[in-house]
C-alpha cells in the first residue's frame, strides 16, 4: 500500500534523524567545554559503510557539517571494514585526512546487525576537545605554521577493541593535554554520544531489517538528491564570479590573500565550484582542510535553495567542486589548519558574491566573523590550571532587503547570536566583566546598514596569559554596491598601570596582571547600497537606539536630525544634494 | 466533594467541567470568543449549570486554565515596561542568545528577535555583587533616587529589574524595587530574584521582563473575571492551572504570570494523569488535540515530567538547543505540542506537496465544513469527508456540512494535486497523523523512552478520531478515551491540586556542603511555599530535590532529598543517587567530585478529587443506533459502519469493530483490527485483536 509504504519511510528518516539528534545532546551535555556546552563547534550523524551521510543533528555547527563523512573514508583507508567487531569505536583528528584541526575530534562507531554482519553504518560525533597539547594552551593556535603547533596528531586509531578500551591510546591523550580530566571528560562525552546513535540505528537494523533498512536509506537519499537538483534547474543558468581578499594570515603581515570561485550552473541540476586561481596556502594558521572548504561550500550554496531539504548525502552529490592542490582551500600537510575559518568564510562570500549576481535579491555585503580568545592561569595558590576559550562575533552584512543584524554566528557557524553569560563566566575564572554593547558606528553605512559588532571589556582579578585570533580587522568587512565597509574590530589591553597596549589581530603568549582589562571589539558587517539612499526615518532610529551617533548620521548619511532627534528634512535634501 | 468547576479556553472551543457534590460530571462546550474569552467562559459556565440544575452559588472551587500569557508575549499586547539592569549590560536584551538550528540557519535574510522593551526604557544602575555575593560596588541611595526619577518619567505600568549575580545576593534588587514601588504605587515591579532565583543572567531578564510584561494585563483579566463570575452568582475565589500541572490563587498568578504560560497544556496531561489513577495506571501518554494544536505528554509514575526552560514564539526546539523566541525560566510540564488540530490547515505549497498546518482556522472563521466564512480545507473537512464525523450539528450551534467540506478540499488539494475528494481528504488525515506520530516521538523514543510501555489516554475535540492510528504507529496495545473526553482538559483542572515550586541558588562542592545550611535553605523554601499557597502548613505535602553536577558541567541532574533536617548520610545518599542517576542517563560511570547547585522545593496541598460513578459491567454487546459510509484505509473506500452514541452504551458494553461512537463534542473512530469495551466509569477501552499489533 503506497500511502503506508511512504508513512514507513517518513518514520525511517525521522528515525535516523532523531539518532543523531539525540547522540548530538548526549554530546554536548556531557561535555566538559563551556565552548562546547554553549553551543559550537559540534556534530553528531549517521553514515553508512560507503561514508555516505545518511543523517546529521539538526544543531551540527556547519563548519564541522563535512568533517565525520571525510574522517569515516580516511577511517575505512587505514583500518579495512572487514577487520571491524562489534565494540569497536575509533578516534582521529588529522587535518588531512578528513579532519579539522587538532581539537576538533571525531569518534566513530560501527554498527553491526543482530546476526553478527556488518558494519552496515556508522555512529559519528565530533567536538572541540579540551586541550591537546601544542604551543598554544586550549587549541587556539592563532601564530601556528604548521599543524605539529596546533596539538597532538591522531591518525585513525581504536579507542575501544570489541568492547575493551584500548588503555595506551587514552593515556596518550591524557598525558598530552594540560587539562588531561577535561579532555578524557570531551572525549568520553563523545563516545557516549557515539553509542547512544549506534545503539538506536542498530535497533533499526533490527525493525525494518538489513535489507529494508537500507532501501529506506537510499530511497532518503534519493529524495533529498532530487530535491536539491530541483531546485539547481530552478536557479538562473550562468556561470558567475566572485572573490574576497582576506587581510592577512597573521604571520607575514602585509601580505593579502586571495580565494577565487568559478560557480557554473549548466541548468541540469548540477552546480560546479572551481577555486582554480585562489592562492597558494598560507604560512599561518588559516588554511581550510578539503572537509572544511566542502563545509563551508555546501553551506553557502544551500542558503540559495530551499532551507527545507534535509541534510544528508542526497545533498553533496550534485556538487562538483575544484579545490587545487596546495592552495588555501585544500593545503598539503603539515599546513596549519586551525584558523580555517578565515579561509572558508572569504569562499563563502566569494560564492555569495557569486550566486548574488543571479539572486540580486539575496545579495549579501560581507560580515564581521569571529573574535576567538582564549585564557590561562594558575589562580594564586592553586595547583591546577583554569583555561577558558571564548568568542564574540561580528555584526552580519547588510542583506538586499533589511540591515544586518549585530553582532551574530549566522554567516560563521550557521548558528547563534550568543552575547557572553557574565555569571556563569565569573564564576567559574578569575575576571570580572565591566560591560558588554553594541559598538556605535561600526556596521557599514549603506542604504541597508550592516550589523554592529560588540565591545566587551574583561578586568582580570589574577594573572592570565592570552592568546587572540581576530579576523577582518586589518581590512574590515568590505561593503558592496555602494555600500561602506564595516568598522574594524579590535584587541586592547587597558593596563592596571595605566597604558594601553593594542594587540595584532592574532596574537599569543599576551601577558595580563591582576587590574588588566581586556578589550575585546569584533568587526561590523558592510553596508549595501548607498547610504545617503537610506531612508532618513531609518537613520533616526539608528541614532535613538544608539546604533549610529549623530555626527555619522550627517556625515556618512547625509542625514540632520534637531535636537529631539526629528529628521530636519529640508536640511537633509540640502545636504545630501551637496555630494 | 467541593462542587468545583474547571475551565479551559482553547483556540477554537471553551471546554467547562462541573463536578457536582455527587461528583457526577456535566460538560459544556462553547465557541471560544478570541475579543474577550471571558464572554465565551460565562456562557459555558451558565450552560454547564443548568445542565445540572444548580446557582452559581453553590459552587466552591472554580479552576480556570488559560493562554493569556502566551497570547499576550506573541501579540505583544502587554504594559509599556520599563528594564533596569547593571551599569555596562543595558543592551543584554537586545544582543540576546538565540540559537539557530534546523533548517533556519540557512536563512541569511532572517529578522533576529526583538525584546517587549524599548530601548529608551532601559535603564543601567551603578551596582555590582560577585559570583559569590560580595557588594563590589555599593548602590548608593541617592543614585537610586535618580534612577527611579527617570523611570517614573517615562511612565512605564511595569519595571523588571535583573541585577548581576541577583541569584547570590539579591539586596540591591529588593532596594530597589522597593524604591520603584514607593515612587511608582500601582505600577507592577518585578524583581529577577524573586522571579526565578538561578544563575544565568540572561534568562532570569527574559523571565523578569515577561513577568512585568504580562502582569498588569493578567491582573485586569482576573479581575473581569471574578466580577463577572459574581454576576452570574459564582462567588468563589478562582484558581489558576499553572504550567506544572499545579493550581494557584489568582492573585499568585497576576503577581507571577509566567508561571501560567503552558497553562492549557498541562491541565491536558493532569487530566490524562487523574484518568491514569482512576485505571489503575501509572505510565500515561497524554494526547491532547483540539481546533489549534495537539499536545503530548508522559505521564510517569502518576507524575508529570517538568522542564524549566520554555521559549515563547520560537520555531524550532531540539533538545536543549533552541532557536529564537522569549526565554522563560519556569516550570513547565514537559510537553510537545505542535500545530496539528482539527482546524489546521491544508495547503499545497511551491513544490507541490501536500502541507497540514500549523497554521490554523482557529475559532473565526473555523473550517470550510462551519459555514462560519471559512473556505480553505483543514483536518475537520477530511475528517467529515471520510465519514469520522457526523454531518449535522457538532456543538454549541456549530453544525458540519460536508458539501462545503467537500468543495474546500476539491478547489484546494484534490484538485491542485489531481487527486479524489476522498483520497485527497485520507492524505490529510494522514499527514496530520504523522505530525503528531512525529511529537509523541519527541517525548518518548526521544527521550529513550518506549511508548510501548505506556497506556495511551486521547482526548479532546479532535483526538478520539486520530488515536488508534497513533496507537497503531508506536504499537501501543492500550488505548483509552476516557468519558467527557470531548472537555478532558478541563477535568484536568477540578483534578488538579494547588501547589507552588520554590527554588534557590547556592554552589558548594556536596562533600564540604553543610547539612545544616541545607537545610535551612529548604526550611525557608517551604516557608516562601506556605506564603504562597496560603493554606496552613499541616495541609501540605513537600517534596525536596537538589539539583547536581560534575564542576566543569553545565548541565545538572535533580535527585530527591528527604524530608526534616539533613545529615551528612542524606548528603552523601543524594550523591550517590547523581552518580546513578548519570550512569542511567549518559552511559558513563564518571564517580567525579559532585557540585550541588540548586534546591527546589515542590509544594502542594491535596483537595478531593472527582470520583466518577463506577456502575458494575454487565457484559453485553452493544446494538447500533445506525450505519453510516465510512472511509477506512482497510477497506479502501466508503462502507457502511455502525454507529453507537457513548451516552447510550452501559458499562460492560462491546462493541463490534469498525464502528464510531459518537459522544458529545467528539467523535470516537474504531477501526478494523480493534476490539473496544466500555470500562465502570464508561471509559472506552481498545485493544487489537491479533495477537501482535500492527506493524512491529
Amino acid at each position: 500500500m503506497q500511502a503506508a509504504d511512504a508513512v514507513t519511510a517518513e518514520v525511517v528518516r525521522n528515525a535516523l534523524s532523531m539518532a543523531a539528534q539525540e547522540g548530538g545532546i548526549v554530546v554536548v551535555k556531557a561535555s566538559h567545554s563551556t565552548f562546547i556546552q554553549e553551543g559550537a563547534d559540534s556534530s553528531a550523524a549517521v553514515l553508512d559503510a560507503r561514508s555516505r551521510l545518511v543523517a546529521q543533528s539538526t544543531a551540527t555547527t556547519l563548519m564541522h557539517a563535512a568533517s565525520l563523512r571525510e574522517s569515516l573514508r580516511a577511517l575505512l583507508v587505514e583500518i579495512p571494514l572487514d577487520t571491524m567487531r562489534l565494540g569497536d569505536v575509533f578516534a582521529q583528528n588529522d587535518p588531512f585526512k578528513g579532519g579539522i584541526h587538532a581539537n576538533d575530534v571525531a569518534v566513530l562507531r560501527p554498527v553491526f546487525a543482530g546476526d553478527g554482519s556488518g558494519p552496515h553504518y556508522f555512529a559519528g560525533t565530533i567536538i572541540h576537545v579540551a586541550d591537546l597539547g601544542g604551543g598554544y594552551a586550549g587549541g587556539v593556535a592563532a601564530t601556528a605554521q604548521d599543524m605539529f603547533a596546533e596539538g597532538m596528531n591522531l591518525p585513525p586509531v581504536h579507542l575501544y577493541r570489541a568492547g575493551e578500551p584500548e588503555a595506551v591510546v587514552w593515556k596518550i591523550i591524557e598525558n598530552n593535554s594540560r587539562t588531561p580530566e577535561k579532555v578524557i571528560g570531551d572525549i568520553r562525552a563523545l563516545v557516549s554520544g557515539a553509542n547512544v546513535i549506534a545503539r538506536r540505528v542498530g535497533e533499526l537494523v533490527e525493525r525494518y531489517g538489513i535489507v529494508g533498512l537500507a532501501a529506506h536509506v537510499e530511497g532518503y537519499l534519493t529524495y533529498t538528491e532530487s530535491r536539491m537538483r530541483e531546485e539547481l534547474r530552478r536557479f538562473p543558468a550562468g556561470i558567475y564570479h566572485g572573490d574576497f581578499t582576506i587581510d592577512s594570515d597573521g604571520i607575514e603581515a602585509d601580505k593579502t590573500h586571495e580565494v577565487r570561485v568559478t560557480v557554473t550552473l549548466p541548468g541540469d541540476g548540477s552546480i560546479h565550484l572551481d577555486f582554480t586561481g585562489t592562492d597558494a596556502q598560507a604560512k599561518g594558521a588559516i588554511n581550510a582542510s578539503y572537509s572544511q572548504a566542502l563545509s563551508g561550500v555546501l553551506f553557502a550554496v544551500r542558503c540559495f535553495l530551499d532551507p527545507s531539504i534535509p541534510m544528508n548525502e542526497g545533498c553533496y552529490t550534485p556538487l562538483e567542486v575544484t579545490f587545487p592542490r596546495g592552495s588555501l582551500v585544500n593545503p598539503h600537510p603539515p599546513a596549519a589548519c586551525g584558523g580555517r575559518i578565515v579561509v572558508v568564510t572569504a569562499a563563502m562570500e566569494a560564492i555569495v558574491e557569486a550566486l548574488s549576481a543571479a539572486r540580486p535579491d539575496m545579495a549579501l555585503a560581507s560580515s564581521g566573523i569571529v573574535h576567538l580568545y582564549a585564557m590561562s592561569g594558575v589562580r594564586t595558590g592553586a595547583s591546577s590550571p583554569w583555561l577558558v576559550m571564548a568568542m564574540d562575533f561580528g555584526g552580519l552584512g547588510a542583506r538586499a532587503t533589511c540591515d544586518g543584524p549585530d553582532a551574530t554566528g549566522a554567516f560563521v557557524l550557521g548558528g547563534r547570536t550568543a552575547v557572553l553569560q557574565v555569571e556563569p563566566y565569573e564564576a567559574q575564572y578569575p575576571v570580572m566583566i565591566e560591560h558588554t554593547r553594541p559598538r556605535v558606528d561600526s556596521g557599514g553605512p549603506g542604504e541597508q546598514r550592516g550589523g554592529l559588532g560588540i565591545d566587551t571589556a574583561i578586568r582580570l582579578l589574577d594573572a592570565a596569559e592570552l592568546v587572540v585570533r581576530g579576523d577582518r580587522m586589518v581590512l574590515p568587512p568590505p561593503g558592496r554596491a555602494g555600500g561602506a565597509s564595516g568598522g574594524a574590530g579590535f584587541w586592547r589591553i587597558e593596563r592596571a598601570a595605566g597604558h594601553v597596549d593594542e594587540l595584532a589581530h592574532r596574537q599569543s603568549h599576551v601577558r595580563l596582571g591582576a587590574g588588566d582589562v581586556f578589550h575585546i571589539g569584533t568587526s561590523g558587517g558592510g553596508g549595501l547600497g548607498d547610504p545617503f539612499a537610506r531612508d532618513p526615518e531609518a537613520v533616526a532610529r539608528d541614532v535613538r537606539e544608539r546604533r549610529v551617533s549623530r555626527a555619522a548620521a550627517r556625515d556618512s548619511y547625509g542625514v540632520v536630525l534637531d535636537d529631539a532627534g526629528v529628521v530636519d528634512s529640508p536640511a537633509t535634501v540640502q545636504l545630501r544634494g551637496t555630494r | 466533594m467541593k462542587v468545583t468547576i474547571g475551565v479551559d479556553v482553547g483556540g477554537t472551543f471553551t471546554d467547562v467541567v462541573l463536578v457536582d457534590s455527587a461528583g457526577v460530571i456535566h460538560a459544556s462546550k462553547v465557541v471560544t470568543t478570541p475579543a474577550d474569552p471571558r464572554e465565551g467562559v460565562r456562557r459555558g459556565v451558565e450552560v454547564a449549570l443548568a445542565a445540572a440544575g444548580l446557582a452559581g452559588g453553590v459552587v466552591e472551587r472554580f479552576v480556570h486554565g488559560t493562554t493569556l500569557a502566551t497570547n499576550v508575549l506573541l501579540e505583544r499586547a502587554g504594559a509599556r515596561t520599563a528594564f533596569v539592569t547593571t551599569q555596562g549590560f543595558g543592551d543584554l536584551l537586545r544582543l540576546g542568545r538565540a540559537m539557530r538550528v534546523g533548517e533556519a540557519r540557512y536563512d541569511l535574510l532572517f529578522a533576529p528577535s526583538v525584546p517587549p522593551v524599548d530601548d529608551a526604557m532601559t535603564f543601567e544602575v551603578r551596582e555590582r555583587c560577585t559570583a559569590t555575593g560580595a557588594v563590589h560596588v555599593a548602590l548608593e541611595p541617592d543614585h537610586i533616587d535618580e534612577v527611579v526619577a527617570g523611570i517614573v518619567a517615562c511612565k512605564p505600568e511595569a519595571v523588571a529589574i535583573c541585577f548581576l549575580h541577583a541569584y547570590a545576593n539579591p539586596a540591591h534588587e529588593l532596594a530597589f524595587a522597593d524604591s520603584c514601588r514607593v515612587a511608582m504605587p500601582g505600577v507592577f515591579v518585578v524583581s529577577s530574584a524573586e522571579t526565578w532565583p538561578e544563575m544565568r543572567e540572561y534568562e532570569r531578564a527574559t523571565t523578569a521582563l515577561a513577568c512585568a510584561y504580562v502582569g498588569p494585563v493578567m491582573a485586569s483579566y482576573l479581575e473581569g473575571l471574578q466580577v463577572m463570575l459574581r454576576d452570574i452568582g459564582v462567588v468563589c475565589p478562582v484558581q489558576i492551572m499553572d504550567s506544572s500541572g499545579g493550581v494557584l490563587s489568582a492573585a499568585l498568578a497576576a503577581r507571577k504570570p509566567v508561571a501560567t504560560i503552558e497553562s492549557g497544556g498541562a491541565a491536558g496531561v493532569m487530566a490524562a494523569g487523574f484518568v491514569g489513577r482512576l485505571l489503575g495506571e501509572r505510565d500515561v501518554l497524554s494526547f491532547d488535540m483540539g481546533g489549534t494544536t495537539a499536545k503530548t505528554a508522559v505521564v510517569r509514575g502518576g507524575e508529570p515530567t517538568l522542564t524549566f526552560d520554555f521559549r515563547v514564539g520560537g520555531h524550532a526546539s531540539m533538545g536543549d538547543r533552541r532557536d529564537d523566541g522569549l526565554v522563560v525560566k519556569t516550570p513547565v510540564v514537559d510537553l510537545a505540542e505542535i500545530g496539528a488540530g482539527g482546524g489546521s490547515l491544508a495547503w499545497v505549497d511551491r513544490g507541490g506537496a501536500l502541507q497540514v498546518g500549523p497554521r490554523s482556522a482557529g475559532a473565526v472563521p473555523g473550517p470550510a465544513c462551519y459555514g462560519r466564512g471559512g473556505t480553505r480545507p483543514t483536518v475537520t473537512d477530511a475528517n467529515l469527508v471520510l465519514g469520522y464525523l457526523r454531518a449535522g450539528e457538532l456543538s454549541d450551534g456549530v453544525v458540519l456540512s460536508t458539501e462545503l467540506a467537500t468543495a474546500a478540499i476539491d478547489e484546494h488539494v484534490a484538485g491542485p494535486l489531481g487527486l479524489a475528494t476522498v483520497d485527497a481528504a485520507r492524505a490529510i488525515h494522514d499527514i496530520v497523523n504523522n505530525n503528531m506520530v512525529a511529537a509523541i516521538r519527541m517525548v518518548t523514543i526521544q527521550r529513550g523512552i518506549d511508548p510501548r510501555d505506556f497506556v495511551l489516554v486521547g482526548f479532546g475535540g479532535a483526538g478520539p478520531i486520530h488515536l488508534v492510528r497513533l496507537a497503531e504507529a508506536f504499537g501501543i496495545a492500550r488505548v483509552v478515551v476516557p468519558w467527557a473526553a470531548g472537555v478532558a482538559s478541563a477535568l484536568g483542572l477540578v483534578a488538579a491540586d494547588p501547589s507552588v515550586i520554590e527554588i534557590h541558588a547556592h554552589l558548594v562542592a556536596a562533600d564540604s556542603a553543610d547539612p545544616e545550611r541545607i537545610t535551612a535553605i529548604f526550611d525557608d523554601l517551604a516557608a516562601r511555599a506556605v506564603v504562597s499557597l496560603d493554606a496552613g502548613a499541616a495541609h501540605i505535602t513537600m517534596q525536596r530535590v537538589i539539583e547536581a553536577r560534575y564542576p566543569g558541567q553545565v548541565h545538572q541532574l535533580a535527585v530527591e532529598v528527604p524530608a526534616g533536617v539533613l545529615t551528612r548520610a542524606d548528603l552523601d545518599a543524594a550523591v550517590a543517587g547523581f552518580h546513578a542517576r548519570y550512569l542511567e542517563t549518559y552511559g558513563i560511570d564518571m564517580r567525579a567530585p559532585v557540585q550541588f547547585v540548586t534546591y527546589r522545593l515542590r509544594a502542594v496541598v491535596p483537595v478531593d478529587k472527582p470520583e466518577p460513578l463506577r456502575d458494575r459491567p454487565a457484559p453485553y454487546v452493544a446494538s447500533r443506533s445506525a450505519t453510516r459510509d465510512v472511509f477506512f484505509v482497510e477497506n479502501g473506500q466508503h462502507r457502511p459502519v455502525s454507529q453507537y452514541r457513548w451516552e447510550n452504551l452501559r458499562p460492560g458494553a462491546s462493541i463490534s469493530h469498525p464502528a464510531i461512537i459518537e459522544g458529545a463534542a467528539t467523535s470516537i473512530v474504531v477501526p478494523p483490527g480493534w476490539a473496544v469495551m466500555l470500562d465502570t466509569m464508561r471509559n472506552v477501552i481498545f485493544s487489537p485483536l491479533a495477537a501482535s499489533a500492527p506493524d512491529r
